[in-house]
């Protein structure tokens, strides 16, 4: 069955590429659009490049920067927050009004403030991933069964050790969620800190790209945009995995 | 009966809340009402009299937002953004839901362009729009439609789960009544993914969003993203705040919109879904 699967999806590749290139070389686009060839030869030469893996290095550098950040925060922010009824109320329009807000809506104030720096796509990744991971966790910690709270605090466990070894693995099913979320997020972001932004990465080579007119670059630095996003795709599913082998929605699965 | 289970919820949820501090609903909602008043007040004041050239006077930016959004710039910058947003959103749902039915059912075509989707979506999306502005140029048309490219994947992933996740049973049933293929995908099919329909729409709408401003940040000269980022660049740090507060208040009422729409749309689903909630 697998295999099989895959040779449908290569067929699949291999289709769409010839329409590409049909259309690239047929009258309607003008010559304007690069063939398939033109931009998997031109990403051939990227590869080779060390500036392409810079570039590459530093996306990645801002996207896990801020992602590790927003987890960390978030966690701890989104526990606190639950810890009682006056705290969720007190924060709940601060966080509702602010999370369909994306990143790019501030991405002014972060470039007048910080630069065009690594720290400003930082900055960014992290506010548009810290949201989503504080209100799952709030909700997951929320939503921890109090029988086995109280079972554990008959055993006489410290508020420390409920936390740790009740409240936070109940609740990691939704922390999960978040992440999985989160991680191809963070990539989004960093990418348009660097094309908006002027930060450094991938973005900011789009950009130049861009500028400089070259359509078959700009082309192949899209095509490593979207292997780089099935890494964090695969990246983030993995994780989840990971965090969740022994949660019976997993558990089900692998028999 | 409906009496009783609706009894045993509210026992089971004083059980729950038993243990956490009881605080009175009011005063809950007086806290909930009270504390963004206090941060916009303390905003308010604390900027008062700021010398910061990064944060201007809050007053000072009240003043320029009147100044520019209502409604000096309002049909010249807002009002074509708003448009290109939601003829892009409209383009690329519609597409979305017709590619995505497509794909789902046909089991052929979904073998052989499911992996180039999950290529095609692992592109930032915001990465579309300088290969439009490369290849179009800066046309009004260009950014609706790198708008509504954007704006298709989400969708088109969620009506393909949706239709995948279609209990087996269902389908059994529909082949007993000898539905006609029209009728099972109308009257069943569609209506049992909904749902997940209607959340892929919420990521499009959210992606289209982004898409606008970017779209307007990236070499343009009107609209909302593009006069926000022009104000940053030119350090006219009043408009750049009151371009950025007006963003968010969209983006915040789009979303709201969007989960009153589908909530009314999706009446049964909800109901249902608190029905399952209360056992």
């Amino acid at each position: 069955m697998k295999p099989l699967r895959i040779v449908y999806g290569l067929i699949g590749f291999v289709v769409v590429a010839a329409l590409w290139q049909i259309i690239a070389i047929s009258p309607i686009s003008g010559g304007a659009l690069p063939t398939a060839t033109a931009t998997f030869s031109e990403f051939g030469t990227l590869v080779p490049d060390g500036r392409f893996w810079v570039d590459t290095w530093r996306t990645i550098e801002v996207a896990l920067g801020g992602f590790i950040l927003a987890v960390v925060v978030g966690v701890v922010v989104g526990v606190l927050l639950a810890s009682s009824q006056v705290t969720m109320h007190a924060t709940r329009v601060l966080l509702e009004f602010l999370k369909p807000i994306p990143p790019i809506v501030i991405l002014p104030l972060a470039v007048l403030v910080l630069g065009p720096t690594t720290n400003m796509g930082v900055f960014l990744v992290f506010y548009g991933c810290v949201l989503p991971i504080i209100m799952q966790t709030a909700a997951g910690v929320f939503d921890v069964d109090p029988i086995a709270v109280a079972t554990a605090e008959s055993f006489n466990m410290g508020r420390l050790e409920v936390l740790w070894r009740v409240v936070l693995p109940s609740s990691l099913s939704y922390i999960g969620t978040a992440i999985r979320v989160s991680v191809p997020t963070s990539l989004i972001i960093a990418v348009v800190a660097g094309l908006l932004g002027g930060g450094p990465g991938l973005g900011n080579s789009l950009l130049r790209a861009q500028l400089s007119g070259s359509l078959s670059l700009l082309f192949a630095y899209v095509v490593a945009l979207g292997l780089l996003g099935l890494v964090f795709q695969g990246a983030s599913e993995l994780i989840e995995r990971r965090m969740l082998h022994w949660h019976p929605s997993y558990r089900k699965e692998e028999h | 009966m409906a009496a009783s289970t609706s009894d045993t919820a509210v026992l089971a949820k004083r059980g729950r809340n038993r243990r956490k501090p009881r605080v009175g609903r009011p005063w809950l909602i007086t806290i909930e009402v009270l504390v963004p008043v206090i941060l916009v007040a303390t905003w308010w004041t604390a900027s008062a009299d700021s010398a910061n050239p990064f944060f201007p006077p809050l007053s000072t930016i009240v003043e320029r937002f009147q100044q520019l959004w209502l409604f000096a710039h309002f049909a010249s910058d807002v009002l074509p953004s708003l448009g290109n947003l939601l003829a892009g959103f409209a383009i690329g749902g519609v597409v979305g839901i017709a590619l995505g039915v497509v794909l789902g059912i046909g089991k052929v075509l979904s073998g052989l362009f499911a992996p180039v989707i999950n290529f095609w979506r692992a592109i930032p999306p915001v990465a579309l729009v300088p290969i439009f502005v490369a290849l179009l140029g800066f046309g009004n048309e260009v950014r609706i439609l790198t708008i509504a490219l954007a704006s298709v994947f989400p969708t088109l992933i969620s009506t393909l789960d949706g239709l995948r996740a279609l209990d087996p049973q269902l389908r059994d049933v529909c082949r007993m009544y000898g539905l006609t293929r029209r009728e099972r995908l109308l009257n069943v099919y569609l209506p049992a993914a909904s749902p997940r329909i209607a959340s892929g729409l919420q990521v499009s709408l959210q992606t289209a969003f982004v898409v606008m401003i970017a779209s307007e940040m990236l070499g343009s000269s009107y609209g909302i993203g593009a006069l926000t980022l022009l104000a940053q660049q030119t350090f006219a740090t009043s408009d750049m705040w009151a371009g950025i507060i007006l963003l968010g208040v969209l983006g915040y009422v789009l979303n709201l919109l969007f989960n009153v729409i589908r909530d009314r749309v999706l009446q049964w689903y909800v109901r249902s879904q608190k029905i399952g909630k209360e056992m």
